[in-house]
């Protein structure tokens, strides 16, 4: 019987087998942790080997459909298979914890995400070890997505490798938006809820909305290329700007997507290392939902060069320049809650404050693409590429790098070497500003973005070789967090519950946290609360020895993510791959349904 | 359905009879959408009126069938957010696309080579 | 079994808002399915004008191109009477939820078996009208209409399967010997949400491609 044999024994676990049934969040925060910064190391080689390509004038490390290949999987591994789940490791890891809680909603579904997502991110990567990588970009414009111009496999690992991420965000994403909502301890109010947590909500909201027209424009795509349909053909009577329309309809909220979790994640460490009160919290949460609204409303100013006409054109410009306001009161009320405060600059401090400043230049590159007649001498340039390496590497992964040394002692009851910690931290901050700082001005002088190589004599020579040894900077940053990582991973845990003086309720356990969490669920009086019980004098409840029930572990999400990867290949291989996929993820589903979880 | 009465109702909710009602108001409507859709009135009038109907169609199905009349409010905000912000970006769009039509933008579009279609008429009343 | 405060993983337990999870995790999730079908139609729509411009038929409705009539390939009554049965199909569903409820579980498996056969019969349909589209000629690369309508379709006709097959899994689990469990009810009005969307879906469909002409 299904029952039965779903039912796996409580005791074991260490070992392969209890990673693989794991429904711990903890355990699939770890996961996606591991399983996004590996991938991350592999999106920099990728970046590495284009900097190297350009760092002179004819550059032969790599040809022109290979360097396509390369700067297409660059962005793809560094949005949907770094940077989207580092955050997801996030959230998995501690939005339980913060909103006191034993688990999120559905301990299942959850891992159901991180299979799902590791299938989709080995598909899609896979697509180098066949030669066949996608070469269109990342937005992956018509018509060089058609069979035409790209008939090998390429365009369709990126279909079918994006189809499964967004299958899997949407899960994960369906999953904390409930748990948010639904499973905050006794007292705990929306508006006493942290800003990370704000932010993990509105990102939920976000993911849910958006990914429904990227699956639309993928699976039209799908239609074109393997069924004979002529949605992006304009000699048949389709049009090539619906895919551009459909995907931006995505593409915008996803920015946020990516720069939400190092807001929330700041939000969290500038309080604590400036010892006073988050500044303006309801303006931080409110205007955090204005960009998450105000984003449903500018995807055309990626589109402001395909003839929009004029009307469209300033609707979404003044739209855009207004998401600059609630950016703004942010960037304000972080800068509000250091002022005065007593500020401990420790490696996460570092990053979190140089987040502010490096996001802030890129937000400001931005606010000048609002502008059309600026945006049309800018697009396809370098100025471009800048703008967003500032926003994403400068913004949301120097965010990330602040959340890991902060959290690190909570997560594994150890602390990162601070001295080392600081060097990388230069080495990061040196390495962001020397790879894309030039770039603004070398998009500025017209070298387009996507070239596999450029003539000598326009200028381009020494800011190139520059740029390229800032990323080796940056190289060198991430293989000192490595170093750090794993000389720190041998050491004793020897972090207390709250080594930080943290107000949130995570450090109110045990570093790290035992499998259920909190020994007693606490209750929430105050907006800090941790702060708030230590100056009233109130104690922390003691354990009362009551049975805690967590949810047995489970192998049903590992059987229907097999059965997903199955149908991820189908279009790549055999359109029979479904007859195989298709029982597997049924009987997965009757098995989980009958699973007993009491 | 005459056991029911007997029972402690555990949701709340409408009683099988009322049920059949609303399926019986459902048809009729569809009926007049049928009849709206072969009248042959101005063309605006009849796409406003078939709009109309179908609205009320589904919010009656979403708040009766599907019960949000009698959740918490939470849930009608959620679906009533996520659909009109789908009607937002469709209208949106339409406006985006059928924009270029009128002002002949789109027409440049038609690749070299390829003559510009003839004028087509619909007619308004098309069954 | 003691009830912690915060026992999660199961909906019947208290939460924040006093909302079944698995209930609201189903209200987002229609939510994204809005933006999913607003897609689809929106794709629909953009190109019901350029079809006509551009001359090449099979055509949705009746059009006059160069002073000659071209009929239409949508059949509005046939298509009438399937969405009536799509319609009863809700009404079938309902009482099943009602039956869950009320702990009739005779009601319930007749609703459930009644709107499975309804569900199956509102395929039935569709494949017939793709079928005789086929045979006059439009398929999915013949023009935008047709690219537009059988995909806007077809994934509408793939819900309702997935909700076939979803209703036909507590068809088959009320026949064990615990039934569906105490949480019967949940169960089946929770499948019954999805029901009703994928029927209101095609309230707006029916509006859009087949009623409004031209």
């Amino acid at each position: 019987m299904a029952t039965v044999a779903g039912t796996l024994a409580h005791q074991a676990n260490t070992g392969v087998w209890s990673w693989i049934t794991t429904v711990d969040h903890k355990r699939i925060g770890v996961l996606y942790g591991v399983t996004a910064f590996t991938f991350f190391c592999w999106g920099g080689v990728q970046a590495l080997i284009i900097r190297t390509q350009l760092a002179v004038p004819y550059g032969n490390v790599v040809d022109a459909g290979t360097y396509n290949g390369l700067f297409t999987m660059h962005a793809l591994t560094m949005i949907f298979l770094a940077i989207m789940p580092l955050g997801a490791s996030f959230f998995n890891f501690l939005t339980p914890l913060m909103i006191g809680a034993r688990d999120v909603a559905f301990p299942r579904l959850n891992a159901l995400s991180y299979w799902t997502f590791l299938a989709g991110g080995l598909v899609l990567s896979s697509s180098f070890l066949f030669g066949q990588p996608p070469r269109g970009g990342w937005f992956n414009y018509a018509p060089l997505s058609s069979t035409q111009y790209a008939p090998d496999l390429g365009i369709d690992f990126y279909v079918v490798g994006l189809l499964t991420l967004g299958v899997s965000s949407l899960m994960a994403a369906l999953n904390f938006a409930v748990t948010i909502l639904n499973l905050r301890a006794p007292g705990l109010t929306m508006m006493r809820l942290p800003v990370f947590i704000w932010m993990t909500l509105i990102i939920s909201f976000l993911l849910i909305l958006a990914l429904p027209p990227l699956t639309v424009a993928l699976i039209q795509l799908l239609f074109d290329r393997q069924f004979g349909t002529h949605f992006f053909n304009a000699a048949e009577g389709g049009d090539p700007i619906l895919w551009q329309h459909l995907f931006w309809v995505f593409g915008h909220p996803e920015v946020y997507i990516l720069i939400l979790p190092a807001m929330g994640i700041v939000s969290e460490v500038l309080p604590v290392f400036s010892r006073k009160p988050l500044f303006g919290y309801p303006a931080i949460v409110f205007s955090g939902i204005a960009i998450a609204f105000l984003g449903w409303a500018v995807w055309s100013h990626h589109m402001f060069t395909t003839g929009m006409g004029a009307v469209p054109r300033t609707i979404f410009a003044a739209n855009t320049m207004i998401i600059g306001i609630p950016t703004g009161i942010k960037i304000f009320n972080w800068l509000g809650t250091m002022y005065g405060g007593s500020i401990r600059f420790n490696v996460s401090m570092s990053y979190a404050v140089s987040f502010i400043a490096l996001f802030t230049i890129g937000g400001i590159s931005g606010v000048m693409h609002a502008s059309p007649p600026v945006d049309t001498q800018h697009q396809d340039t370098y100025f471009v590429v800048a703008h967003l390496h500032y926003v994403l590497v400068g913004g949301a992964m120097t965010g990330i790098f602040s959340g890991i040394y902060y959290w690190f002692p909570k997560m594994t009851g150890r602390f990162l070497d601070e001295k080392l910690g600081m060097v990388q931290f230069w080495l990061w901050f040196i390495g962001v500003n020397m790879t894309f700082f030039p770039m603004h001005y070398l998009g500025l002088i017209g070298m387009p973005r996507r070239i596999y190589t450029y003539d000598p004599g326009l200028n381009f020579e020494f800011w190139n070789m520059f740029e390229t040894i800032g990323s080796f900077v940056l190289a060198a940053s991430v293989l000192a967090f490595l170093w750090n990582f794993f000389t720190t991973m041998r050491k004793e845990p020897t972090a207390p519950n709250n080594p930080w003086g943290a107000p949130t309720l995570e450090w109110a356990t045990t570093s790290p946290p035992p499998e259920h969490d909190f020994d007693v669920i606490p209750t929430v009086r105050a907006r800090d609360p941790l702060w708030y019980d230590r100056d009233h004098g109130i104690e922390a409840p003691q354990p009362t020895g009551e049975h805690i029930h967590l949810p047995p572990p489970s192998y049903y999400p590992i059987l229907i993510a097999t059965g997903i990867l199955l149908l991820t290949v189908a279009p790549l291989t055999h359109l029979a791959m479904t007859v195989l996929a298709v029982p597997i993820i049924v009987y997965g589903i009757w098995g989980w349904a009958l699973e007993p979880t009491e | 359905m005459a056991h029911s009465s007997g029972h402690e109702a555990e949701q709340h909710g409408l009683q099988p009879r009322q049920y059949l009602l609303i399926g019986l108001a459902l048809t009729l409507i569809t009926l007049v959408e049928l009849w709206v859709s072969y009248s042959g009135m101005p063309y605006g009038l009849l796409v406003g009126t078939l709009m109309i109907l179908s609205a009320v169609k589904f919010v009656v199905v979403v708040a009766y069938f599907m019960h949000l009349r009698f959740e918490s409010s939470l849930m009608t905000k959620l679906f009533a957010g996520s659909f009109v912000l789908a009607a937002l970006i469709m209208f949106a769009l339409l406006a985006l696309f059928w924009g270029d039509l009128a002002t002949g933008i789109r027409a440049n579009r038609i690749p070299p080579g390829e003559t510009a279609p003839p004028p087509a008429s619909a007619p308004a009343k098309a069954h | 079994m003691a009830h912690a405060p915060a026992v999660v993983h199961s909906g019947r337990h208290q939460t924040s808002t006093g909302t079944d999870n698995r209930k609201l995790l189903m209200w987002m999730f229609l939510g994204s399915e809005c933006l999913f079908f607003g897609s689809l139609i929106a794709s629909y729509l953009i190109f019901k004008n350029d079809v006509i411009a551009r001359g090449v038929g099979p055509f949705a409705h009746l059009v006059v191109i160069g002073g000659e009539e071209q009929h239409g390939v949508l059949d509005i009554p046939l298509t009438s009477v399937s969405t009536f049965v799509l319609l009863m199909s809700s009404v079938t569903m309902v009482f099943a939820v009602y039956g869950a409820q009320q702990r009739l579980p005779k009601m319930m498996k007749l609703a459930l078996l009644a709107t499975i056969i309804l569900g199956i019969g509102f395929l039935g349909f569709q494949v017939f009208e793709f079928r005789t589209f086929g045979a006059e000629g439009l398929n999915l690369g013949t023009n935008l209409f047709g690219a537009t309508f059988f995909v806007l379709t077809g994934f509408h006709g793939t819900h309702v399967g997935i909700g076939v097959l979803y209703l036909a899994c507590l068809l088959a689990g009320s026949f064990r010997r615990t039934g569906l469990g105490p949480e019967a009810g949940h169960h089946v009005e929770i499948a019954g949400l999805y029901w009703h969307f994928v029927d209101i879906v095609w309230i707006v469909i029916f509006t859009i491609i087949y009623l409004i002409p031209g």
